[in-house]
């Protein structure tokens, strides 16, 4: 039986970049405590702040869910779930339900929004409209710019301070290669734990950044907690490639995940330089926040020949 | 000859597979054999998660969580 390097309990990981192995327990504990370092070193909540935190059902969200709502019963802090619901047949329809009943569980406000209701289609309907206008379309493209709209249009209507994602360390390297294969330097440049205040924009702040995805697995796991375990019909292209890259150079040379971050972090300071000011202005077409005369989900309608977002609708801040 | 038969789940599966490897494997080596990454996928013998260095005794159950979900 292999033990923990700090208890001598049964291993259940092993953490191959540090050079230790971790029980039960010592997992748990050393999740949650770079969760807080993380809110602690980044500033991203505080105390009596209300925080609104993206839960799909998935393991990253429901585990980010549990630790900041223990988090916040500490530390004076109102914390709301928002659940955004795409529209996925067969997928989001199978998380949401473990959504609300975690949500239920830690007896927290919980608000789902719907591709559907706010943009007047699901995702497979417009992924169908797209791929019929254009075969290779990647319908990630779609769905990360309409989510991050209505995730932040929830939070704002919600009155939320801060707007926490799961996105863990896996995630956060995958969208630096990616922006680096883009050569998309503006998105590259806004990558970061804690996004800077801009008018109409909740604050997105990320406390399982530092946290390799294999670990928030294991905690969900270790936790007991009821996550949704299941692949995105839509993950695949160039996303999916960066990430199969990732892993597998990360076990053949543990610690590169986090070797990629740190350089990123290095760079940052110095991307600023490069990266043209953002100009705060309201979408003519839905008046939410954007830098360009329409947003990206307007636009991205706009090109499919649908109706995008009543501007009554945007609430205001 | 001499090898060990596990026993293979996969996560939310009814099916168990057999497979046959040499003796002394280790949990590592089975994920090599089915073609996965550890980075990818948690392993549960006998219902323990354990670290892929664990050796694999004959008869035990694995059972393979996928935990990169994607979207």
């Amino acid at each position: 039986m292999l033990k923990c390097s700090f208890c001598g309990r049964r291993a259940v990981y092993d953490r191959k970049y540090a050079g230790v192995m971790l029980c039960d327990r010592c997992m748990i504990e050393s999740v949650e405590r770079r969760f807080r370092r993380a809110i602690a070193e980044h500033g991203m909540i505080s105390p009596g702040e209300r925080v609104a935190v993206g839960v799909s059902g998935g393991k990253d969200s429901v585990a980010a869910m549990h630790m900041l709502a223990e988090y916040c019963r500490h530390h004076r802090c109102e914390l709301v779930a928002i659940t955004v619901d795409e529209g996925i047949k067969g997928y989001r329809d199978r998380s949401v339900p473990i959504a609300v009943e975690n949500a239920r569980a830690l007896g927290l406000e919980h608000r789902i929004v719907s591709f559907e209701d706010a943009f007047g289609d699901t995702l497979d309907r417009i992924v169908k409209l797209a791929k019929s206008k254009e075969p290779e379309v990647n319908p990630c493209t779609y769905c990360g710019v309409m989510r991050r709209s209505l995730l932040n249009r929830a939070a704002r209507e919600l009155g939320a301070d801060k707007l926490a994602t799961a996105h863990n360390l896996d995630d956060e390297v995958q969208a630096i290669m990616l922006n680096y294969v883009r050569a998309d330097l503006a998105r590259l440049h806004r990558l970061g734990p804690a996004y800077e205040p801009r008018e109409g924009f909740v604050p997105r702040v990320k406390p399982l950044r530092e946290i390799p995805e294999k670990e928030v697995a294991l905690y969900a796991l270790l936790k007991r907690l009821r996550v949704h375990l299941a692949v995105c019909p839509y993950a695949r292209g160039m996303h999916a490639e960066i990430r199969d890259f990732l892993n597998g150079l990360e076990a053949n040379h543990p610690n590169s995940k986090f070797m990629v971050l740190r350089m990123f972090e290095r760079l940052k300071p110095k991307l600023a330089e490069a990266v043209p000011r953002f100009e705060p202005r309201r979408c003519s077409s839905c008046g939410e926040p954007t830098s360009t005369r329409i947003c990206k989900s307007c636009e991205l309608l706009e090109g499919l020949g649908l109706k995008p977002i009543p501007a009554n609708r945007a609430a205001e801040k | 000859m001499g090898g060990i038969v596990i026993r293979v789940r996969s996560f939310g599966k009814r099916e168990i597979r057999s497979i046959e490897l040499p003796k002394r494997v280790m949990v590592a080596d089975l994920l090599k054999r089915l073609d996965l990454n550890p980075q990818t996928v948690v392993a549960r013998v006998n219902g323990k998660i354990v670290v892929e260095r664990e050796r694999l005794a004959d008869g035990d159950l694995a059972e393979l969580i996928p935990i990169v979900t994607g979207g």
